[in-house]
C-alpha cells in the first residue's frame, strides 16, 4: 500500500514537473519577438508586401485608381468620422501632408463605414485637402486586409514608389512615427 | 492509456503446462501498464524511459484529462479577455488586489494560457505515446495464432466433455471445422507429439474497437486544435442598405485562432437589402416574434455574380465553409442634422439597442462632432409603436406600426478628442449642457429646430439592423466524425469479448473412440453471455461429432491447421 501511494505521489510530481517545464518553454518561446513599439510595423526593402491595386469612388464621387499613385510615396490612412482616435490624429496628418507635398508624397484617405454627410463635415472641419475613398462596404479595406493586418481605424499605411508597403502605424499617428516611416520609404528630408 | 481492465487478474488455473491461454495478449509491454512499474531508476536514459512510461500511462492521462477539465473552470467562472474584455476591466476595478494575481496566472485568458496549452499538449503526447505502441501490438496480435491448448481443460472457467466414437484425430478435426464455421481463428498442433487438440480464438474486433476509440480521441483533439488555430468568430451589426467585406476591420468583435491571418478570411461580401420580422398579433404570447427574414445579397469572391439569400434564425448562410448566422435585430432611426448655416453635418441611420425585447423600445445615442457652433449630442429612445401615456411615450408592440423618437439634446464638447476611445452607444455629457429641459418627441419627417442657433435635427425615418455571427471552424466536421468513431469504437470494445475455446481429444479407456474435452475462457466477460455461447457451442460440437460418425470412419478434410477466420 505504501509503495502504491509513493508511486502515485511520484507520478503526480512527475506530471507537475513536466507541466511546469512545458509552461516555461511556451512562455519563453512566446516572450521573444515582441516589437519595441507594437503600434508600428516596418518592412525592410525586399520584404515589403505588395499593396493591392484598386479602383474606387471618392467621397466627392470622382473615380480613384490606386495604380495612378505608382511612382510616388503614398500615405494611405483608414479613418471614419465616428472614430475618436482618427479625429485626434487628423491635425498631424494635415500638417505632414502639407509639409511633404513638395517632396512628392501623396496622401489618400480611406473613409470606412461612414456616411458622406458626416465624412465631409469631418473633412471640412479638420481642413483635410487630400482625397478620400468612400469605403462604406469595407471593399478597399478588405483588399488591404488580405495583405497586411488592418484591424481597426485608424490605420496608416506607407506605400513606397514601387507600390510596396514600407510600414504601418496602428492607432493615432504621431508626427515622428509618420515622418520616420516616410524616410524608411525613401523620402529624403 | 492502456486498457481500462488492468491485466493483474489473470486466470491462475490456466498456467498448467506453461501455456498461458491469454499469455500473448495479456502481457503488456512494460511501462504501459498503468503505473505498475517500479520507481525511477538511477541512470539518465532509464530515468527518461521511466518518465515516458509515466506520461503514457492510463493514470497520467486521466489526471491530465481531469486537470484539463479543472483548468477550464476559471474560463467559465471568470470573465475572459477573448470573449468579454469589458467584463475583465470591470473585474480589475472591482478586485484591484486579486485581479493582477489572477492575471499573472493567465486566468483571464485561460484557453490561451501557457499552462493550459501545457496540459493539452501533455495529454496529447500521453495519448500518442499510448496509441502508437498499441497499434503495433494489435497488428502483432492479429497475426499471432491462438496459444497451444492447455493440458487440463477442466481447470478453465468453462469446460465440458463428451464421448466420441471417432478416433481422437478425427474428433478434433470435426470440432475444428465446427469452430472454423463460427469464424474462430484456429491453431492445430504442428506434430502429434503433444496430442490431438485445436485452439480457437475470436473477438479480435474488441482490440480494433479499443484502438479506434483511442485514435478517434486523438482525432477529436486534433480537430479542436485545428479549429482553435485556424478558425475564427466574429460579430457584425449591419444596417439595411449597407454591406461589408469579410475582413477584420469590418467586424465589431473578432476572435481569431492563433494562426489566422487576414489572407485566410474568405473574401466574400454581404449586403443587407431588407429585414422583416413578424410578431404574433394576439393571444397570450402577443408580441413574441414569429419569423425573421434578412434578405441579403452576397458575393463569394470579388467580381463574382451576386447571389440572393434569405437569412433566417436557424438557416445560416454558408460561404466557403464560413457560416453566417442571424443572431439579433433592432431599429436604426435615420437622422439628419443641419447647421444654422444650412450645412448637413449628419445624415445616417443610427443603430439603437433594444432595451425591452417585448416592445422593442430602443435606446441610442447620436453624436454630431462636426456640428457648429458647438458639437451636438442626443440621447434618444426609439418607440416602434408609439402610444402617449401621460407625458411619456410607450411602445405598444415590437413592430414599427407607429414609429416615433424622443430626444434629449446636448450641446458642447463630446469629449471625442480626449484620446480615450468612446463607445458609440454612450454619450459623455460632462462638458455639455442640456438644450431643453424636456425630451422632444418626433414623428417621421418632423424636424426639431434646436435652441441657441444650434441648427436643426430631422427624424427622417427608420431602418432595421441585424447582428450577424460569422464563424469559421475547420475542426467542426472532423470533430463530429471522430466523436462518432470514438463512440463506435467504445461500443465495439464493450460489446465484443475476446474468447478462446480449446478442444482436446484422447483415446477412450475402452480403446474404441475417444473422449473429447472442451475448455473455454473469456477475457473481460463483463457483460456475461459467454457461458451461454460456450454451452451452445459444446452442444453443437457434440452433435457434429455424433453426426460425423455415420458417413465414414476416415477423417474428413478440415480447415488447414494454423490458419483461421
Amino acid at each position: 500500500m505504501f509503495r502504491a501511494k509513493r508511486r502515485t505521489v511520484v507520478s503526480l510530481a512527475a506530471v507537475a514537473v513536466a507541466l511546469l517545464a512545458g509552461a516555461l518553454v511556451i512562455t519563453f518561446t512566446q516572450g521573444t519577438g515582441q516589437a519595441a513599439n507594437p503600434n508600428l510595423v516596418v518592412y525592410q526593402v525586399g520584404h515589403r508586401p505588395k499593396a493591392p491595386d484598386f479602383t474606387a469612388t471618392s467621397l466627392t464621387g470622382t473615380p480613384i485608381s490606386f495604380s495612378s499613385y505608382r511612382g510616388k510615396v503614398t500615405v494611405v490612412n483608414f479613418w471614419g468620422s465616428w472614430c475618436d482616435p482618427c479625429r485626434r490624429e487628423a491635425p498631424t496628418l494635415a500638417v505632414v501632408a502639407e509639409q511633404y507635398k513638395s517632396r512628392g508624397v501623396s496622401f489618400l484617405g480611406v473613409d470606412v463605414s461612414d456616411s458622406t454627410a458626416s465624412a465631409q463635415a469631418f473633412i471640412r472641419k479638420e481642413g483635410i485637402s487630400y482625397p478620400s475613398v468612400f469605403d462604406s462596404g469595407y471593399v478597399v479595406t478588405g483588399d488591404f486586409g488580405r495583405v497586411v493586418l488592418v484591424s481597426a481605424t485608424p490605420t496608416t499605411i506607407v506605400v513606397d514608389r514601387t507600390g510596396h508597403i514600407a510600414g504601418l502605424i496602428y492607432g493615432s499617428t504621431t508626427y515622428s512615427e509618420l515622418t520616420g516611416l516616410l524616410s524608411d520609404a525613401g523620402v529624403t528630408t | 492509456m492502456t486498457d481500462v481492465h488492468a491485466p493483474q487478474s489473470q486466470s491462475p488455473s490456466a498456467e498448467t503446462d506453461g501455456t498461458d491461454p491469454f499469455g500473448i495478449n495479456e502481457t503488456e509491454p512494460a511501462g504501459t501498464g498503468g503505473g505498475v512499474t517500479a520507481g525511477p531508476p538511477a541512470s539518465g536514459v532509464g530515468w527518461l524511459r521511466w518518465l515516458w512510461r509515466q506520461l503514457t500511462s492510463m493514470r497520467t492521462a486521466l489526471v491530465l484529462l481531469f486537470l484539463l477539465a479543472l483548468g477550464s473552470v476559471p474560463g467559465s467562472v471568470l470573465p475572459q479577455q477573448g470573449s468579454d474584455p469589458a467584463a475583465v476591466q470591470q473585474y480589475f476595478t472591482a478586485h484591484p488586489a486579486l485581479a493582477p494575481w489572477l492575471n499573472h496566472f493567465g486566468l483571464f485568458n485561460v484557453f490561451a494560457a501557457p499552462w493550459f496549452a501545457a496540459i493539452y499538449l501533455l495529454l496529447f503526447t500521453s495519448l500518442v505515446g499510448c496509441v502508437v505502441p498499441r497499434t503495433f501490438r494489435l497488428a502483432g496480435s492479429a497475426r499471432t495464432p491462438p496459444p497451444r491448448a492447455p493440458r487440463n481443460l477442466e481447470r478453465l472457467p468453462h469446460s465440458g466433455s463428451y464421448p466420441s466414437t471417432l478416433p481422437p484425430e478425427a474428433a478434433v478435426a470435426v470440432a475444428a471445422s465446427v469452430l472454423g464455421g463460427h469464424r474462430f481463428r484456429l491453431r492445430r498442433p504442428a506434430d502429434s507429439d503433444s496430442g490431438h487438440w485445436v485452439s480457437a480464438e475470436k473477438g479480435y474486433l474488441r482490440e480494433v474497437g479499443n484502438l479506434l476509440f483511442h485514435l478517434a480521441l486523438l482525432g477529436v483533439l486534433v480537430s479542436i486544435a485545428l479549429g482553435g488555430l485556424f478558425g475564427f468568430k466574429a460579430d457584425k451589426l449591419l444596417v439595411e442598405g449597407t454591406g461589408f467585406r469579410d475582413t477584420r476591420a469590418a467586424f465589431d468583435e473578432f476572435h481569431p485562432g492563433r494562426l489566422v491571418s487576414g489572407a485566410d478570411l474568405a473574401p466574400f461580401s454581404i449586403t443587407l437589402n431588407s429585414f422583416s420580422a413578424s410578431y404574433l398579433e394576439s393571444g397570450q404570447s402577443r408580441g413574441q416574434p414569429a419569423a425573421f427574414h434578412a434578405r441579403i445579397t452576397y458575393t463569394a469572391t470579388p467580381g463574382d455574380a451576386p447571389h440572393s439569400f434569405d437569412l433566417q434564425v436557424n438557416h445560416p448562410l454558408d460561404v466557403d465553409s464560413t457560416k453566417v448566422y442571424l443572431i439579433g435585430h433592432g431599429y436604426a432611426p435615420v437622422f439628419k442634422v443641419t447647421t444654422a448655416t444650412g450645412q448637413v453635418v449628419y445624415d445616417q441611420a443610427t443603430p439603437f439597442i433594444p432595451a425591452n425585447t417585448g416592445t422593442f423600445m430602443s435606446d441610442g445615442v447620436v453624436k454630431v462632432p462636426d456640428a457648429a457652433p458647438a458639437q451636438l449630442g442626443f440621447m434618444g429612445v426609439f418607440v416602434p409603436t408609439a402610444v402617449r401615456v401621460g407625458d411619456t411615450l410607450e411602445s405598444a408592440f415590437p413592430a414599427p406600426d407607429n414609429p416615433a423618437v424622443s430626444l434629449i439634446g446636448y450641446a458642447g464638447d463630446l469629449g471625442m478628442n480626449s484620446g480615450v476611445p468612446q463607445s458609440v452607444y454612450q454619450l459623455d455629457t460632462t462638458a455639455m449642457r442640456q438644450l431643453t429641459a424636456a425630451p422632444h418627441a418626433l414623428l417621421p419627417g418632423q424636424t426639431w429646430t434646436l435652441p441657441g442657433g444650434n441648427g436643426k435635427i430631422t427624424f427622417v425615418g427608420y431602418k432595421q439592423w441585424v447582428s450577424l455571427a460569422i464563424t469559421y471552424d475547420p475542426g467542426q466536421l472532423p470533430a463530429l466524425i471522430c466523436g462518432m468513431l470514438a463512440l463506435g469504437g467504445l461500443l465495439l470494445s464493450f460489446l465484443i469479448r475476446r474468447r478462446r475455446v480449446f478442444v482436446r481429444a484422447v483415446p477412450a479407456d475402452s480403446g474404441l473412440g475417444s473422449v473429447v474435452t472442451i475448455g473455454g475462457l473469456a477475457r473481460t466477460d463483463a457483460s456475461g453471455g459467454f457461458e451461454d455461447e460456450f454451452a451452445s457451442l459444446s452442444a453443437e460440437l457434440a452433435a457434429a461429432d455424433a453426426a460425423a460418425v455415420a458417413p465414414a470412419q476416415e477423417p474428413e478434410p478440415t480447415n488447414q491447421s494454423e490458419t483461421g477466420a
